[in-house]
């Protein structure tokens, strides 16, 4: 498989801060990859250091067989970015966020794919109205749109769903998997288990390094559930580690009139994975 | 049919087309933006008549007054915009869309420039017909021409100042920092040959100055090249600004 992002032994120090602590990293063409990790693992700073938006400090980084800071704008013509807030026009029309974005790459008759794109986001019958009067979930779509528009070979999507409905993000990943289908090579920073398990592989970030890399099915399977259970007004909590097996006895031991099931979050895994690995290093050696 | 690869000048064009129309679709922006300079004008001559004075001719007085406005309302506008843009995100996505930094302040000093053209025909129009000026038509592009270049002097001093601050709040420390020692400096209320010799040697880089030079030669009857180093000053004040704009427009703040 032909290799996408590269990123070997990647630093990135602010000050006395270090964001990215020696990442090594593949991405292959044509897979749906997640970054991973709980806020201030260096995701941003990761996909920043891709893009071509910041210098490292030290290591090496190749994307699209490119160099993201001397071959800039060079990549920024096969690459698509979204940011995490849409960062559009709001007193411009849908049509026109969309038409200036792609005049970066083309020049005259950018008609048809400015028309693709709106399609491909569902917006085509509020092209004439202003950004702003679109919903929170329009403008995401929109933002997308400016982020497909020239057809990127890689795009790369900075937590594309935060704060829309489960519907919508549905909709947002089948067009990814469309997209990814096509060929083309899509990076997704999320914390929504759902999402992550849509990925073809993810990375777990945590304190700027990457604590791990595989299938999200096996990266993170777990079997941590908080059960909290009523029974007569009254509450009770209950932590399993081999949950759904433990569920059926459970409940047939503790009848309950209510029962919430908690699974363990995406940060928390990471998190888990962490420490395993910590713990694992501190035997070893 | 594969449409063309953009091109510097395509890309600057569609900066400006852009800014321009963001500008048409926030009309409270425009008419304030528009009317207020005319409105302040308008009190420079409730002003005028107040003190009622011999002593001062309109021209020497008025004129300036105007070019102070258009001075400090451009300044103000082109300082808050791009900075309005680095905080909706759309400055970095121009950046990551693959438009370079000269390009998107090509492309608003281009769209700004229209508007401060508006303003400046505008300013000189109520000054023609406030004050008793005595200009003819062709004085009248003169002082236009002066005006014009103050203008984009302060649209691009405005980027810079703009490309400084992180938001919105940080601009404002930077407006009364050049728009208070230009009153001061420029000749406009004392000359500046009665300032004391420190106070001279400062307003070489107050370039309020240099029009106040150009518009009193040309009060005093004397030609835009009785005064031709100040006129050269203002475009070359010009692309000194925009050159170092260009250049301090990062991308990653």
């Amino acid at each position: 498989m032909e290799r996408v992002v590269t990123v070997e032994r990647l630093v990135k120090e602010y000050g006395p801060v270090t964001a990215l602590a020696g990442v090594d990293l593949d991405i292959e063409r044509g897979q749906i990859f997640g970054l991973l990790g709980p806020n201030g693992a260096g995701k941003t700073t990761l996909i920043r250091s891709v893009i071509g938006a910041l210098r490292p400090t030290s290591g090496r980084v190749s994307v699209l067989g490119l160099d993201p800071l001397s071959d800039r704008w060079e990549l920024r013509r096969r690459l698509g970015y979204m940011p995490q807030t849409p960062a559009l026009y709001g007193d411009l029309t849908t049509r026109w966020n969309v038409a200036f974005f792609v005049a970066a790459h083309r020049r005259g008759d950018t008609e048809s794919a400015v028309d693709e794109a709106l399609a491909a986001v569902d917006l085509t019958d509020r092209a004439d109205d202003p950004a702003r009067t679109l919903s929170g979930g329009m403008k995401q779509r929109l933002s997308l749109a400016c982020a497909i528009v020239h057809r990127p070979e890689l795009i790369i999507l900075d937590e594309p769903t935060s704060g829309i409905d489960p519907e919508l993000r549905a909709t947002f990943w089948n067009g990814f998997r469309e997209l990814a289908s096509a060929g083309t090579t899509v990076v997704v920073s999320t914390h929504q288990m759902g999402e992550a398990l849509e990925c073809d592989r993810v990375a777990l970030l945590h304190l700027g390094d990457v604590v791990a890399v595989d299938d999200p099915r096996h990266l993170l399977r777990s079997s941590r559930a908080r059960i909290r259970l009523w029974s007569g007004g009254e509450e009770r909590s209950i932590e399993l580690d081999d949950y759904p097996n433990q569920l059926r006895a459970l409940l047939a031991s503790e009848p309950a009139d209510r029962v919430e099931i908690e699974l363990e979050r995406v940060d928390d895994i990471v998190l888990r994975v962490f420490r395993n690995q910590v713990k694992k290093e501190g035997t070893t050696s | 049919m594969t449409p063309e690869p953009a091109t510097a000048g395509s890309r600057t064009a569609a900066v400006a087309r852009n800014a321009l129309a963001a500008l048409r679709g926030d009309p409270r922006f425009l008419a304030v933006s528009t009317i207020a300079p005319l409105v302040v004008v308008y009190l420079l001559k409730v002003f005028w008549d107040a003190i009622d004075t011999p002593l001062i001719r309109q021209a020497y007085f008025a004129v300036p007054g105007g070019a102070y406005m258009v001075h400090f309302v451009t300044y103000i506008l082109t300082a808050i915009v791009l900075v309005r843009e680095r905080v909706a995100g759309t400055l970095e996505r121009m950046f990551i869309n693959g438009f370079r930094a000269r390009e998107i302040v090509a492309g608003y000093l281009v769209a700004y420039t229209v508007l401060a053209t508006i303003q400046c025909v505008l300013i000189l129009a109520e000054l023609s017909f406030l004050f008793d000026l005595g200009y003819d038509f062709l004085t009248m592009l003169e002082v236009f021409l002066v005006i014009w270049l103050l203008a984009v002097v302060s649209m691009a001093l405005g980027m810079l100042v703009s490309n400084a601050a992180r938001n919105e709040g940080q601009v404002f420390p930077f407006v009364p920092l050049v728009m208070l020692p230009a009153v001061f400096l420029s000749g406009m209320v004392v000359s500046v040959d009665s300032l004391p010799t420190w106070a001279q040697t400062v307003s070489y880089i107050v370039p309020l100055r240099y029009a106040v030079d150009v518009i009193h030669e040309i009060a005093d009857g004397g030609g835009l090249l009785g005064q031709v180093g100040p006129l050269l000053l203002l475009p070359l004040l010009a692309i000194l600004a925009v050159g170092f704009a260009a250049r301090t427009l990062r991308e990653d703040l």
